[in-house]
């Protein structure tokens, strides 16, 4: 829990604009690791097999969470509203 | 209400970059098409260069588009300490690009000699002239000379760093290899900025990985040129796990910054004066942006790292001259793969906006190194990044680590997503 107040204190700027440009930006980031094409990558899940609210409850509880994998930690500077509208970005909404 | 999409659907949105193609763009598109195309001009085909490449490939009919490289194939250097601790196989980081990945590029294998950044063009070997519109270099980095008196970072051959595509692998895994027991080896740590800020301390790690099981009773002293390094405290936690009584590191104030080389007697003094002899020592060059930006004056001497604009990575001063990756000062942003694959996007995405006539996107990027402390074992620093509010420099929005408490199953986990990470780029970019 230490770890994670340390890391609100830093945190001076964040995503919680949603402009579209950001969150398109945020959703080219997010490819860098869970793949597109056909590759199956057995070390990360792809994004293709989860429903947009299945998606949604994962990222909240990375977000909200205290674990501290990779996953937990990108996903503590996004906010709720950050998480849904790049939802709709790779559910096609 | 919303059912699992389908595969084709998911990748219609997500294939690099179409988030930002509407239809409207495809109509600009043809209307652009309609005139001479411009001509997009890519230097290195490494993983900034070829991330470039993914993107401006989706309006590969409305450009030309040239990628100039010297090698035909590409080294990576994620993962490549891996292959000097004898975990992973040479090959395994070596790829060639499937030309038919991208259609309608030309590849040209050819040595970059000179800019010239007002008419246009590139000269290439035998005074070959290639004119370019717009010209992105991701050219990785540039080593400083005469840091170290007797130690030259050009002399790879008697002296590899490995710490680019060219450098010798092999065969400083063969003064490793050559090494008797009981050996001392010195690692010559550089001051910042340097590419991938972890990676010494990764190798040593890696390499004392291989000692324990190869050559007993040997010891790794690692010099550095600063007082403090990235990730620190997870290194020392695994130092003191797998390496206790293997890796000793000596900071700055107390010796760690050495100052000159005596190579035939394999002896370095540091900045104090001490001296100390080895069985091997390996120097990871102080380092600058890459040569060409010199040789072709649009880098003064007295600069050590390109300025770009953090929004279009044009550099300063210069028209239509696009710089990413190791060899720009990125403010807050690391020089990492991770890193130029994310400015990679930016870079792609605003040059698509400019030839298109559109307005620039503000950009945000994410950074993700991981470090292997053994085979099984890795953790990771990860940020995101964005502009300040004057919009004039990338700050980051705070970095975080693994936990130095990481228990076994997370340190393997995170040597998985390294992996992933590494799998998804390389399938994605080369093959």
């Amino acid at each position: 829990m230490k770890k994670i107040s340390l890391f609100l204190i830093l945190l001076f700027l964040e995503f919680s604009t949603v402009a579209d440009d950001v969150s398109n930006l945020i959703v080219e980031n997010c490819t860098s690791c869970h793949n597109l094409n056909n590759y199956q990558n057995k070390n990360i899940p792809s994004l293709q097999n989860l429903t947009k609210e299945e998606f949604i409850k994962v990222m909240e509880k990375y977000k909200d969470g205290d674990g501290n994998g990779v996953m937990a930690r990108i996903s503590k500077v996004l906010t709720n509203q950050d998480i849904l509208k790049i939802s709709e970005i790779i559910y096609n909404e | 209400m919303n059912s699992k999409i389908n595969r084709r659907k998911f990748l219609s949105n997500l294939a690099s970059g179409l988030t930002f193609f509407t239809l409207s763009n495809l109509f600009l598109l043809k209307r652009l098409n309609a005139k001479s195309k411009p001509k997009v001009l890519i230097i290195g085909s490494g993983i900034g260069g070829l991330t470039c490449l993914s993107y401006l490939n989706k309006i590969s009919d409305a450009i030309d588009i040239i990628v100039i490289d010297k090698n035909k194939s590409i080294r990576t250097g994620p993962l490549s300490n891996l292959v000097l601790g004898g975990i992973l196989s040479e090959e395994k980081i070596t790829f060639t690009i499937d030309p038919k990945k991208y259609r309608n590029v030309k590849f040209v294998y050819d040595e970059v000699k000179y800019i010239d950044s007002d008419k246009k063009f590139v000269k290439v070997s035998g005074d070959v002239s290639v004119n370019f519109d717009f010209i992105i270099l991701s050219p990785g980095i540039g080593y400083k000379e005469n840091i170290i008196e007797g130690y030259n970072p050009n002399n790879t051959e008697l002296l590899p760093h490995c710490w680019d595509g060219d450098s010798n692998l092999k065969k400083f895994k063969k003064q490793l290899n050559d090494l008797d027991r009981n050996s001392k080896i010195i690692i010559s740590s550089p001051d910042y900025p340097y590419r991938c800020p972890p990676a010494p301390y990764e190798r040593a790690s890696l390499i004392a990985n291989y000692l324990k099981k190869k050559k007993n009773n040997s010891k790794i002293l690692i010099f550095d040129s600063k007082n403090s390094f990235t990730k620190q405290e997870n290194f020392f936690k695994e130092w003191n796990l797998y390496y206790n009584n293997i890796i000793e590191w000596i900071p700055r104030k107390k010796g760690g910054r050495i100052i000159k080389y005596d190579h035939q007697n394999k002896i370095i003094k540091n900045e104090q004066g001490n001296k100390v002899k080895a069985d091997l020592i390996h120097f990871i060059p102080d380092q600058k942006a890459s040569n060409i930006f010199f040789d072709s004056g649009v880098l003064d001497k007295k600069n050590d790292w390109c300025e770009i604009n953090p929004t279009t990575f044009e550099l300063k001063g210069f028209d239509d001259i696009f710089v990413l990756g190791d060899s720009i000062n990125a403010w807050d942003m690391p020089k990492s793969a991770f890193s130029a694959n994310s400015q990679a996007k930016v870079l792609a995405i605003n040059l698509i906006n400019k030839i298109l006539g559109r307005k620039f996107v503000d950009p945000v990027f994410l950074n993700t190194c991981y470090s292997f402390s053994k085979e099984n074992r890795a953790f990771s620093i990860t940020a995101w990044y964005r502009l300040n509010t004057s919009k004039d420099r990338i700050v980051s929005l705070g970095s975080s680590q693994s936990s130095i408490n990481s228990s076994h199953i997370d340190r393997n986990q995170e040597a998985s997503h390294a992996f992933g990470w590494f799998n998804t780029m390389v399938n994605d970019l080369f093959l």
